[in-house]
């Protein structure tokens, strides 16, 4: 349901001001008791069946996932915003339900991306390893929420929650699986395999099927000039596997790309499982 | 002073979705911090029991009653202006 609607079921009343303030979910018929979910509702609903839209989250017992909640705030998380820098103090994790994170290993003045992090993973690992301190960038890469805890309480969840416990650990391995994957890939692999792969990754951790994505940022994210990224997605475009429009990437063929990128996709999903 | 009575709450949400999850979250951290353990708190998923919702004439979600003591009261949203819930529920910052 559109708002536009909503606030025709909605005329009057402090009702009618967090519609329009963006703080509603769902409008009841009060003539048919019937409930609309509102557009923006039903499509962080659509990707989590009612259940919390972050994987981890979702994979924990009911009961855990809800005392969690207690804990956790959420936040907006807008692209560009950089939530941790290389050796600073871990003030609070974060899990993402619909925003895009990108850890970035900072060597001088280049940033090279490491692992993406979505509504599948956890921002913050090093905490779950025992350290404080982050040890790459971490820069919000599409804007989304996420549910944000303190460094402390995480700290405290952790040590007596074996689910979550269990849960982190198994995902900081796939992390690492995914950091060695990516050393042998930047080696190796050609710039059109990897940005292939690159946005597979991405696309997989969005529930929108457009990336605002610029050739900078893509060329950072890849570690080669920009030249290189022009080439590769021009290429990607005329094969039809992808539409690309002032930094709007479009995945038009999600098979087709799969069969594009370098075997890492492959890799990484056959390890995760 | 005299014991303070327990203060009985409803909050209606659409489960799982942004602003209900955010004023989960919200209320559960004013309970927390001004009520310690002197609330109820009965958490309503409209998706789940909309007649609840409709006989309790609530409109929107999230949707926060306060039962009793009195005066009742009710707040609309996802409870982000903790000063402004505080005020509603008339609990002293």
């Amino acid at each position: 349901m559109n708002l536009a609607r909503a606030l025709r079921l909605v005329s009057t009343g402090p009702e009618r001001q967090a519609l329009k303030a963006g703080e509603v979910d769902a409008v009841i018929d009060s003539a048919s008791g019937n409930v609309f979910l509102l557009s923006q509702a039903k499509r962080a609903l659509s990707s989590a069946g009612g259940e919390a839209a972050n994987g981890l989250l979702a994979a924990l017992p009911r009961q855990t996932y809800l005392r969690l909640l207690t804990e956790m705030e959420l936040v907006p998380l807008t692209r560009g915003q950089v939530l941790y820098q290389p050796g600073e103090r871990i003030q609070h994790v974060y899990f993402p339900n619909d925003a895009v994170v990108s850890l970035l290993a900072v060597l001088e003045l280049k940033a090279l991306e490491v692992c993406l992090v979505g509504r599948e993973g956890m921002v913050g690992i090093p905490l779950v390893l025992g350290a404080e301190r982050a040890s790459a960038r971490a820069m919000v890469q599409g804007t989304g929420t996420a549910l944000r805890m303190k460094a402390a309480s995480f700290r405290d969840e952790l040590e007596r929650c074996v689910p979550l416990q269990r849960e982190l650990q198994r995902y900081a391995h796939v992390k690492l699986l995914q950091a060695r994957q990516a050393a042998g890939c930047s080696r190796f692999h050609r710039v059109e395999e990897r940005l292939a792969y690159w946005l597979l990754m991405a696309h997989d951790r969005t529930t929108a099927s457009g990336l605002q994505l610029t050739h900078e940022l893509l060329a950072d994210m890849l570690g080669v000039r920009r030249v290189g990224v022009t080439n590769a997605a021009g290429e990607l475009q005329r094969r039809g596997l992808i539409e690309y429009h002032r930094g709007d990437i479009r995945v038009r063929d999600r098979k087709g790309l799969e069969a594009a990128a370098c075997s890492c996709y492959r890799t990484v999903k056959t390890l995760t499982g | 002073m005299g014991a303070r009575q327990s203060m009985r709450l409803r909050l209606y949400v659409a489960d799982g979705a942004p602003n209900s999850v955010l004023a989960v979250a919200n209320l559960a951290a004013i309970c927390k911090a001004h009520l310690r353990y002197l609330f109820k708190l009965e958490i309503i998923d409209v998706l789940k029991f909309p007649l609840r919702a409709l006989a309790d004439g609530v409109l929107v979600t999230p949707h926060l009653a306060k039962l009793s003591p009195a005066p009742a009261a009710k707040i609309v949203g996802n409870l982000n202006d903790t000063a402004s819930v505080l005020h509603a529920l008339g609990i002293k910052p």
